[in-house]
Order: structure tokens, then sequence, then C-alpha cells
């Protein structure tokens, strides 16, 4: 038992770090956001940059141009670019997408996208949401049917993080379709592979709350290749909706250290605060109903920062105890998001809800990252429904 | 990082769990599974079972006799005897006044005192508090005054746990009335049968006799029983008090006694209603993440590292924990937690003659819930309030 970071993972904190605090400052994030107007936020540079750091093959194989990194060298990434308020669809590509390639697809598909995401020249994030589901994966309504060698799809995704759509950059879908069964059965959902410039494919972006930008996706009579079939069998031994929850925890474990990033920093802002802004000829800092609320805002910081360690270390475990832990840690970070967040604001007073100040910039995309993946009352709900597999385990 | 323990934690984990399981008395578990009431005997027989082995000062280093174990094995065997249902050793002697002896005493005292902790043989008691100190320790008023080769010690102190059963007290108390609060305090070791000791007891809301008053009148006390320096017992004190921290978040305990909250919610049948079970899923998360906590300061301790930041914490949310269980425990039972039968609450209560199953309803299981209920509103007062701990967690954090 070791809770440790090595020295590489270390020099990787510090080289992402370093760009964040170099090119990532908050007046840059503005403009990103200002620039993307309708669309939401994008930004091609920045999504270069974190090819150029090597980050978009983070979990690539070292044969098609990755570092071959794990789960904890995600963690540290998230952590930073959540610390930084970085605004990129980096754990949807580089993590959730990447994962579904790296573990469940064919050799000759994963040659064909995973070097090219590596180097920024492709995307590919998963397109899941669908109107009713809330965070259930297995409501699928969007179809497949098999046509020849090729499969048509119909259906509409909701939130798809997508990118420019015109910055030359292939981009492309992994959308969970009902090949058979009813609409939540978990059994006869399947992944396909949808490009985005394909026949009967709609992208229409739209900003998120947290400046980003994600698209609602409309597939008529869609063209699309299929990537895992709906039933396990030979060369898969999982199902596309076994598949959907191995990059849905990946993509949980990867939200809990953003949040655990972007807390830290919104504490250590709001303890600047405290001790500079000055009420009845004191520091605000020096009342103690206000202090007592940073000693719990810590308190939720470190609960947050020790189930995103185990979040993250869970990853490799058998898949019961996998998607229990994932579900026990978003209770948690949802607790903590909130609580972390909501003080913030209340400890700034009014600069805390002004758009110019990044307080409540923070507060937003910790709030989106609440509302992804699953919200407090979902997992619980998960949680709650895993306790017997417990019951004697301490015994 | 790793979460897993290496083969060697497992193996030793392997080995405490059989010594463990082969000498726990069946009686004494069966007494801690279900909160029904410790005895002196209970406790006491435990502790010398411990201490034959080498055991009883599990954290103590070799060269005073302990089995000198890092951070990760005390962890694991404090949590094996937990789940094993050990009643939790009483950590006035091996856990508290031991380190200061060993860290601040003379060759003589670690001679004489330190074997009968480490056999269970004496049972020590602490006299930190004193009537309206609360939780500001260093105001200190028990005097100590030198005359020739003694103290004459006056005063009193309270919340004494289980002081009752004490053969020995340490004790802050005051040298020096002049000065800062903290600079005048010294550390005294008080034989509890020397003339002047009284001891009376202090009963809580749950109806048990768990507290003392300790007065100190004209108490005589040979100097060589001072530990340290006079005058800078407060070092010590805040030593100690570190040493209690850590200790005080127990959350092995917390893990036996949710699945304990789980027998009980299925037997009143709530365990699979949807509201009250949400309520156990939030404190598993919650004890899950305590866990974690610890083991992240356990890991830090073991390499060589401070996680002061950190474990200022487990001392709030340990408390807090546990004051959930027993409350949750107790709204399960619901109706059934609202009969007082304090004879209950014993090993061996034969109720039948009054009730049918030994209680109204039959429902034996609920005897102890609302009074461990009450009982544990002490644990966010205690061992500085919990309100003092986030003084402290802002102090680091706002200067």
């Amino acid at each position: 038992m070791d809770f440790d970071f090595n020295d590489d993972q270390a020099q990787l904190r510090d080289a992402v770090r370093k760009w964040v605090s170099k090119d990532f400052d908050f007046e840059r994030r503005r403009g990103i956001v200002k620039a993307g107007g309708q669309q939401g936020g994008y930004s091609k540079e920045v999504w270069q940059s974190l090819a150029d750091l090597g980050l978009l093959g983070l979990a690539a194989p070292g044969d098609h141009g990755g570092m071959d990194m794990g789960p904890v060298e995600a963690m540290v990434v998230m952590e930073e670019l959540g610390r930084g308020l970085v605004l990129a669809p980096y754990a949807a590509v580089a993590l959730m997408g990447v994962a579904v390639l790296r573990d469940h697809v064919p050799a000759a598909v994963q040659a064909q996208w995973l070097p090219r995401i590596a180097e920024g020249r492709a995307r590919l994030a998963l397109a899941y949401q669908e109107r009713k589901a809330r965070y259930r994966l297995d409501h699928v309504t969007t179809t497949a049917q098999a046509q020849g060698e090729t499969w048509v799809l119909n259906g509409s995704k909701s939130l798809v993080p997508v990118g420019d759509l015109d910055d030359g950059v292939a981009e492309a879908y992994i959308v969970s379709a009902r090949v058979t069964g009813a609409v939540d059965d978990h059994a006869g959902i399947g992944l396909f592979l949808v490009e985005r410039g394909a026949p009967g494919v709609r992208v229409q972006p739209h900003p998120t709350q947290d400046g980003s930008r994600a698209a609602e996706v409309t597939l008529t009579e869609a063209a699309s290749t299929l990537l895992v079939p709906a039933l396990s069998q030979g060369a898969h031994p999982l199902g596309g909706h076994a598949v959907l929850e191995h990059a849905t925890d990946i993509g949980l474990a990867a939200l809990c250290a953003e949040a655990v990033g972007a807390m830290e920093q919104l504490l250590a802002i709001t303890v600047d605060y405290l001790n500079t802004r000055k009420q009845f000829g004191v520091v605000i800092g020096s009342f103690q109903a206000l202090r007592h609320r940073v000693a719990d805002m810590k308190m939720q910081l470190e609960l947050a920062r020790s189930m995103s360690y185990y979040a993250t270390l869970k990853l490799t475990a058998p898949v019961t105890e996998r998607r229990r832990a994932l579900s026990q840690a978003k209770v948690q970070l949802g607790q903590s998001m909130r609580f972390v967040g909501q003080q913030a604001i209340q400890l700034h007073g009014g600069i805390g809800v002004t758009d110019e100040y990044s307080a409540g910039h923070y507060v937003k995309r910790l709030t989106t990252i609440e509302l992804t993946l699953g919200d407090t009352l979902h997992h619980l709900g998960e949680v709650a429904a895993r306790m017997e597999d417990t019951a004697g385990v301490f015994a | 990082m790793d979460l897993n323990f290496t083969p060697e934690e497992q193996a030793f984990r392997d080995e405490v769990r059989a010594w463990v399981r082969a000498n726990l008395p069946a009686h004494i578990s069966h007494k801690v599974h279900n909160a029904l009431r410790l005895e002196k005997a209970d406790q006491q027989g435990w502790a010398r079972i411990l201490g034959a082995k080498g055991w009883h000062g599990w954290a103590w280093p070799k060269e005073f006799g302990g089995p000198g174990w890092n951070a990760v094995q005390r962890h694991i065997f404090e949590e094996e005897c937990a789940l094993a249902g050990a009643p939790r050793v009483v950590p006035f002697g091996p856990v508290m006044v031991a380190p200061v002896i060993m860290a601040f005493g003379t060759p003589e005292q670690h001679q004489r005192f330190l074997p009968g902790i480490m056999s269970g043989d004496v049972w020590w008691s602490q006299g930190y508090s004193e009537p309206g100190s609360g939780s500001d320790l260093a105001s200190v008023k028990t005097r100590a005054e030198r005359q020739g080769d003694r103290y004459i010690v006056n005063g009193q102190k309270t919340w004494t746990t289980l002081g009752q059963h004490g053969d020995w007290i340490f004790c802050l108390v005051r040298t020096n009335f002049e000065g800062k609060p903290q600079a005048g305090i010294s550390f005294l070791l008080i034989d509890m049968t020397s003339p002047g000791v009284t001891v009376r007891p202090i009963i809580t809301i749950d109806g048990e006799h768990e507290v003392n008053e300790v007065f100190f009148d004209n108490v005589e006390v040979p100097v060589e029983n001072l530990v340290g320096q006079e005058n800078q017992g407060w070092t010590y004190a805040k030593y100690l008090l570190a040493h209690e921290r850590t200790n005080i978040a127990d959350v092995n305990r917390a893990k036996r006694e949710l699945e304990r909250l789980k027998r009980i919610a299925v037997l009143e049948g709530v365990y699979d209603d949807a509201r009250f079970r949400d309520q156990i899923a939030l404190l598993e998360v919650d004890i899950v993440a305590l866990e974690m906590m610890v083991l992240r300061v356990l890991s830090a301790e073991k390499g060589g590292k401070s996680a002061l930041e950190v474990a200022g914490l487990l001392k709030i949310r340990g408390s807090e924990i546990q004051q959930r269980y027993t409350e949750l425990m107790m709204l399960a039972a619901g109706p059934y937690a609202v009969p007082f039968l304090f004879e209950a609450m014993e090993a061996g209560w034969q109720g039948d003659q009054y009730f049918a199953g030994g209680f109204p309803g039959g429902a034996l299981h609920a005897a102890p819930l609302a009074a461990n209920y009450f009982n544990n509103r002490k644990t966010t007062i205690y061992g500085g309030s919990n309100e003092v701990q986030r003084n402290i967690v802002a102090q680091t954090l706002l200067g």
C-alpha cells in the first residue's frame, strides 16, 4: 500500500502545470469562450499544445504513437488540467475514446485512429446521451441495422464533445445503438463508428454551462462501421454495454481527478481572498464563522482527493468491484464539489458571482462535472443497489 | 501508487488474524458484536491476553518491549482486532502515557512503569480536563507545590473515563502561576491509592457510569513521579494529543459497525426501504472515504513523511461517523429503541420472565441502540471539540 507518486509521475505533473501556468491563464480561457460564441469554447491551438506535450497519446499503446501510460498518470494530468480550468475535451477523447480503441476494437481500427489521435489529427469521442436516459447507459433508442458490410443508424445523441467543424481534424463518434432488444435492455447494444462528414450525420454545436462546446448529433440513415458487437462473441468478449461501462468508469475517474485539481485551486483562491478582503476594519479571514467554513471546505477536498485516488486505483479491479468503487467515488465527489463550490461563492460575496472573476467559473465547471456521467443521486442508487456485495466482507 | 497491501503485509495480516481468532474469548467478542455492556474483567482480560503476547503496546518500538511495527502493520493489527470483535484497547496506558514516558521519562521511569502498562496489569487514567476547562486545556488549575522531595497536589479533574478502575493517573498540574498559562504546567504520575484521592462517578444520559470526577486533597506525590522537566508539561501534553487524534478516528470499528447496522436494518425490515437504504449507502461511502484518508496518513508515516495536514481532519470525520452509525441503528429500530431496560444490555440477561424474547416486541437487539446513540454524543466533544479542531485546520490554511 503506497500513495506516493513516482519520479516520472511527478515530472509529468510538473510539465502539465508548467504549460498551464505559461500558456493557459484565465484571460486566455475567457478569450476562447468569447471566440466560441454560439458554438461554445474550443481552441485548436490548445488541442495542438496537448498533442505536442504528448498528452493526447498518454493512454495509447507505444506502437500506435502513444505513451502507454496508466490510470495514475491520467489522474495526474486531469488534476492539473482541473487546477488550470483547461477548456478541452481531453478526457472524452484521450482517455475514454482511446480506451475503447485500445481495449475493445480490432487492430486495423486501432492502427487507423490511434496514431492520428495522438498527433492531434483526429478526435474520437463517445456519443451515448439520449433524452430520458438520464444517466442510464442501457436506455438506447438509437437503432442500428446491418446493410451488407456497413450499418445504418437512426437516432439522436446529446452532449457529444466536439471540436472545430472546419479545422481539418478528422472527427468521429463512437455511438451506442440498439441492434436488438427493448429500450432498457443491457443486451443488444452495439458500438458504432460514425464519421462526422458521413451522409446522414448532422452535428449542431452549442455552448455548455462551463464555457465548453458540445453538440447534438442527429443520425438519419447514417452510415457507420461496427466497432463492438451487441453481444459478446469470439474476438469481442464484452458486448457494447459492458464496453460503454468500462469507458464510463475511466471517464468518471478522470472527472474525479479534474474536480480535485479544480477544488484545490478554488480553495486557494478563496483563502487568498479571505486574507485580503477587509470588512469592519479587519480581514474577513479572521472571522470564526468563515474560518470554520474554510476548514469544512478543506475536509471536503481531502475526502474527495481520497476517493479520487480510490477511483483511479480501482479501475483495474474486477468489474463488480470497479463499478461499485467508481460510484462510491462519484457520490463523494458530487457532495464535495457542490459544497466547495457553493461555499467558495458565499465566502467571496458579490464578486463570486461576477463573470470577470475566476471563482464562479470554477463553480460552473464543478457543477457541470456533477451532471456528467451520473450525479450524486444516480450513483448513490448504484451504491445502494450493490450493498449486498459488501455484506459479510468485513465480518 | 498502489492500493493493495504487499504480500508481506498480507502475510502479516494472516498471522494477526489467526492469533486474534484463536485468543479472543468468545464471551467478550459476543458482547462487542452486540454492543452489550463490557465489564472491567472483559477489558482488562483482553488487555492481559494482548500483554502476554507483547501486543498490548502494539505501537511501541522494540527497545521498550514492543513489536516495532510500522504504521501500516499497526493499522492491520487494529483492523483485525476490531473486525474480530475485540474491545477497543483502553488507550490511556499503552497509547497515551507510555509514549510520553518513553520520550521524556528517565530510564528508572521506563523500568518502573512500562512493564505494567504492557502486561495490562496496571490500569491508567487520564487527568487532563478540569471543571470549566473544556477544550481550553491550558487553563489547568490543579496545583502541585514542591515541598522537599515531594509535591502536594490539590484540585480536581473531571471527565475521567473509567477512572473508577484506575490504579494510576497521569495529570497536568500547575507548578507555576506566572507568565503564559502554557508555561507553568507539569506532567505528573499519581498513584490513585494515595491518601487524599477521591473518585466520584458522573452518570451520563445513557444511565452509564463511564466518567468520573477525581479530587486531590493534599495528595503527596514523590518528585520522581514528575515526567521530564518541571513547567514543560504542555509540550508533553501536545505530544500526547497528536497520538490521540490518529487513534480517535477509529475507522476499523466503523467498518464493523456498518455491518452491524446492516444486520439491524434487515431485522427491522428497513434494509429494502429505499429511503433508509440510501442513508446506509451514504454512510458506506463516508466510511470508505475515511478509510482512504487514514491509509493516506499511514502511507505517509511509513515513508517517514508528515501527513499532519490530513491527520487533523481525521478526528472530525471519524467522530461524526461514529455518531452517524449509532444514530442510524437507533432509527432502524424506531419505536423499539424507546424501551429503556438497563439490565437488557447485560450479556446473559434473563428477560424472558418479563417479556417474550426478553424485550418488548421481542426486539432484544434494540436494547442498547438508543443508549449508544446518547453515549456517542460525546465523540464530537472530547479530545478537543470538533469546533476547536476546525480552528486548528483553519489556522494551517489561513494563518
